[in-house]
């Protein structure tokens, strides 16, 4: 699947290697500079954002969960970005999952289902919850023209507030309340519909869902690049009008892309409530569907770059949240640090951009 | 404003003045070609002064020259008494000549007070004052505009008047429209001319060009032709012959054309043919715009197989809807249409291709190719299922396909997984024409404008192709601005005129000036 990138002449593979990973290091290092002024020791969180990041074997396994969930809603992205849509409904995909795959992990038939299908069922469901949640989005847009980023958008902010709303009424999901002190959350799932360990360690929380988005990611860089789909996906892309002319249903091409990439974000969703949270609570999604936006964009349509993309990103959040509470950075300051470096990747791509436009 | 041409008053007074603008033996060469030669007209104050001729008879290098945005290459010119050598629109925009192009230059999203405001004022912003100008302005020439309409949610026709104002707020001597009612629809014509009329009886100059006869007739003062860039006819409009101007726009000249014309046995068996059923056959099919403007009304053919037909006519006269429509792109108001018997109005794309349908669409950019997009991929947009295999695209199968076809087609291109965009047009077109001419089976073609922009060798590929897939058995609709093309290529020729069918010819010579006073809407 690297094909593309190892073709490139070997210069401008340096570049183009070289170039990004300057600015992340320099960004870094503006960070650290940030660190610095606010008073906090250097070491200690440079210290604590190793230990949270890599650290233990709860560390690593966390960040390896994190990057499953943003490179299931980055590879959802590159797909319908390739029939340039922009899904920026990432967030709310999320959420339609995770309220699928709960209320069906919650409901007891299911928990009882032989073979596993009590942790496929709902992964299921969530998947296709997401993709009806996209497809809303690539309706609007054939039939009335909406654009995509508004309609994603806004269905994202109707999804959070739908997860609000479910853990809020014991008549949906919201556990049983016994007194004043019950939070507004659902019930745990059962543990037959929590997804299995990987490598069987209980220290690490690491799950199948890593597999599940490895393959997924093979699969969605073979449609991309080989299939006749992912073909027609680019010509609707560049010129609907063309694609249309040559007989290409253009309609139900820009609904499949949308739903496609809401399908992975509902996948994300479930296999986030079922691998690590296991229950559903206001606020579920926690913008991992922004970060994989971001993960997305930054890849540039490569499979390739959105595993790489959201495994630095997984790395980044483990790290930040345990900087937050071991070495008392603020926040705030780990967030302005991932701008930072998401702003040094986005500039960095555009030079190597002109470097290659430079050279031919 | 009803008043017939040639009785305006004023006309005689200006006729007596020193000209405006006078242009001496005025000569443009681009490379090789020979835009302009030896052109020498006088254009007098209050006067409206048309400009009529052929696609690339010389009218818009002419605009271009007076208008500063190129510099002669032979001859010179006065305006307003003194020597006239610009060398930047904004030079002539100073000296009084204001410009209305053929493409507009507002940007949409603003609204006209401001897109007027651009590059007119500095400093503080008083839209209110400036707006109450653009209406004064407007209320003078006798229309209306509204100054704080959005551009982008205005007519055609708004729009331009909107370019008018803007040029008539610098008060300018030398009013130039370049083809302005070629965007129109048919109703907003008359308004336009009306303008031009008023603000040549401000007492300035207005050049108006155009191809339509009717509209001179209506308008000018003064006509001059142009022919393959030399000025072949240039009378007052009290004197002038609508049939000797006819002649003199579309009179025989020795073109690059004719050398591909002189291929040897080239002219088509129609009898041998068996019409055993049409080809193509359209049944009324009427298109009418969003806001209710019928642009193609109650257009009936019948092709029959091995038959080509041309379709001549001057551009915005219904071709690009009529295109659209047989593309399945549109969907006509009213009427059929029907490929080898197959009824595919309301089908849409795929079902044309499938009943039999080539289509070569008159904007390649826009709806023909994939830019962006390899020679192969383009080359087999519409066939990829055939190189399909268990959803995956076998590449090698296809590039081995696209190379066959590029030999056969003449596509020259360094291989089938080049990019499409790094074709020349004419390139680009063999290859488009070489998908539409292998849809199997193909019963009709219908190719819009396809030697457009293509240099001679190309446009000579194009024909050949095009009377090869006649002498098959395939019914051709020509859709084309260019008479010579069509009395090449086709067998007859049918013209449309404001979105009708307005009559029907024998591709011949001789009929050259009849077709030509069809198209410029003279009803024989």
């Amino acid at each position: 699947m690297t094909a593309l990138a190892l073709a490139l002449p070997d210069r401008r593979r340096l570049a183009g290697i070289s170039i990004p990973f300057a600015a992340v290091v320099g960004s870094m290092a503006i960070g650290l500079l940030l660190i610095a002024a606010s008073g906090k020791s250097v070491p200690d969180a440079i210290d604590a954002f190793l230990d949270g990041a890599f650290g233990t074997a709860f560390a690593f396994g966390a960040s390896v969960n994190r990057a499953v969930a943003l490179s299931l809603v980055g590879l959802g992205f590159i797909l319908a970005f390739r029939a340039n849509l922009t899904n920026v409904g990432g967030e709310g995909q999320i959420a339609v999952g995770g309220i699928t795959a709960a209320a069906l992990a919650l409901w007891p038939p299911i928990a009882g289902l032989p073979l596993g299908l009590a942790v496929i069922v709902p992964l299921l469901g969530g998947t296709l919850a997401g993709a009806f949640w996209g497809g809303i989005a690539g309706f609007m847009k054939v039939k009335f023209g909406t654009n995509e980023v508004i309609s994603t958008l806004l269905l994202g902010f109707v999804a959070l507030l739908m997860v609000y709303w479910c853990v809020q009424s014991t008549s949906l999901l919201r556990q049983p309340q016994t007194s004043s002190a019950t939070l507004p959350e659902s019930l745990p799932i059962p543990d037959s519909s929590k997804l299995p360990s990987l490598t069987g360690d209980p220290e690490s929380p690491l799950h199948v869902g890593l597999i599940i988005c490895l393959v997924l990611a093979v699969v969605t860089a073979v449609v991309l690049q080989r299939s006749t789909f992912g073909l027609r996906l680019r010509a609707i892309g560049l010129n609907e009008l063309a694609a249309r002319r040559a007989g290409m249903p253009g309609g139900v091409l820009l609904v499949a892309a949308l739903a496609i990439a809401g399908a992975f974000g509902g996948l994300a969703g479930a296999i986030m409530l079922q691998g690590e949270q296991y229950y559903l609570k206001a606020g579920f999604s926690s913008g991992y569907g922004f970060d994989g936006l971001v993960v997305g964009l930054l890849s540039r349509g490569s499979t390739v770059g959105v595993l790489a993309g959201a495994l630095f990103f997984g790395f980044l959040r483990s790290g930040g949240i345990s900087m937050e509470i071991m070495a008392g950075v603020p926040a705030a300051l780990t967030l302005v640090i991932q701008g930072l470096i998401v702003i040094a990747v986005a500039g960095s791509v555009i030079v190597v951009d002109k470097l290659e436009g430079g050279s031919r | 404003m009803d008043q017939p041409a040639g009785l305006q008053t004023g006309t005689a007074a200006a006729a007596f003045q020193s000209p405006l603008l006078s242009l001496a033996d005025l000569g443009k060469r681009f490379g090789t070609l020979q835009a302009l030669d030896g052109v020498s007209l006088d254009v007098c104050a209050g006067t409206v002064q048309c400009l009529l001729g052929e696609n690339g008879a010389g009218k818009s290098t002419l605009c271009n020259l007076i208008f500063g945005v190129y510099e002669p290459s032979a001859g010179h010119m006065t305006f307003g008494g003194a020597p006239w050598a610009p060398t930047s629109p904004a030079e002539a925009l100073e000296r009084g000549i204001a410009m209305v192009h053929q493409h507009f230059s507002l940007v949409p999203r603003m609204t006209v007070v401001e897109n007027l405001m651009l590059g007119q004022v500095k400093g503080m912003l008083h839209r209110h004052e400036f707006g109450g100008r653009i209406r004064d302005i407007a209320e003078r020439f006798g229309f209306a505009l509204d100054p704080d309409a959005v551009v982008g949610e205005l007519s055609v026709g708004e729009r331009q008047r909107a370019e008018i104002v803007k040029c008539l707020m610098r008060d300018p001597k030398l009013l130039v429209l370049d083809e302005p009612t070629a965007v129109l629809p048919p109703g907003e014509i008359g308004a336009l001319l009306d303008i031009c009329r008023r603000v040549a009886d401000s007492g300035r100059a207005v050049i108006l060009v155009t191809h339509k006869l009717a509209e001179i007739a209506r308008v000018a003062d003064r006509v001059a032709v142009l022919r393959g860039g030399r000025l072949v006819a240039d009378e007052s409009m009290a004197n002038a012959d609508m049939g000797a101007l006819v002649h003199a726009m579309v009179g025989r000249e020795v073109k690059p054309l004719d050398v591909a014309l002189a291929e040897p046995g080239e002219v088509p068996a129609t009898e041998a043919s068996t019409p055993r059923g049409f080809a193509l056959v359209c049944d009324g099919l009427t298109v009418e715009d969003r806001h209710g403007a019928v642009r193609l009304d109650n257009f009936t053919l019948e092709i029959r197989p091995g038959e080509v037909v041309g379709l001549a006519g001057v551009e915005g006269n219904g071709q690009s809807e009529l295109g659209m429509v047989l593309a399945g792109l549109l969907r006509p108001t009213e009427g059929q249409f029907y490929i080898g018997g197959t009824e595919l109005s309301h089908a849409g794309a795929a079902a044309v291709t499938a009943a039999g349908g080539g289509i070569v669409p008159e904007d390649r950019h826009a709806v023909a190719c994939v830019t962006g997009m390899s020679v192969a991929e383009n080359m087999f947009l519409n066939k990829l299922d055939q190189f399909t295999r268990f959803g995956l695209l076998q590449r090698r199968a296809l590039n081995e396909a696209t190379r066959g076809l590029m030999r056969i087609f003449d596509v020259r291109a360094a291989g089938p997984e080049v990019v499409f965009s790094g074709l020349s047009g004419g390139n680009q077109q063999k290859a488009v024409l070489a998908r539409e001419l292998t849809v199997d089976p193909l019963v009709a073609l219908v190719a819009a404008q396809p030697t457009r922009g293509l240099d001679v060798s190309a446009v000579e590929a194009v024909y050949r192709q095009i009377r090869a897939a006649a002498r098959r058995g395939v019914g051709v609709l020509l859709i084309s601005s260019e008479l010579d093309e069509l009395l090449a290529v086709a067998d007859r020729v049918a013209v449309l005129y404001r979105g009708r069918l307005v009559g029907e010819r024998p591709a011949a010579m001789k009929e050259r000036s009849a077709i030509g006073a069809l198209m410029s809407g003279q009803l024989s």
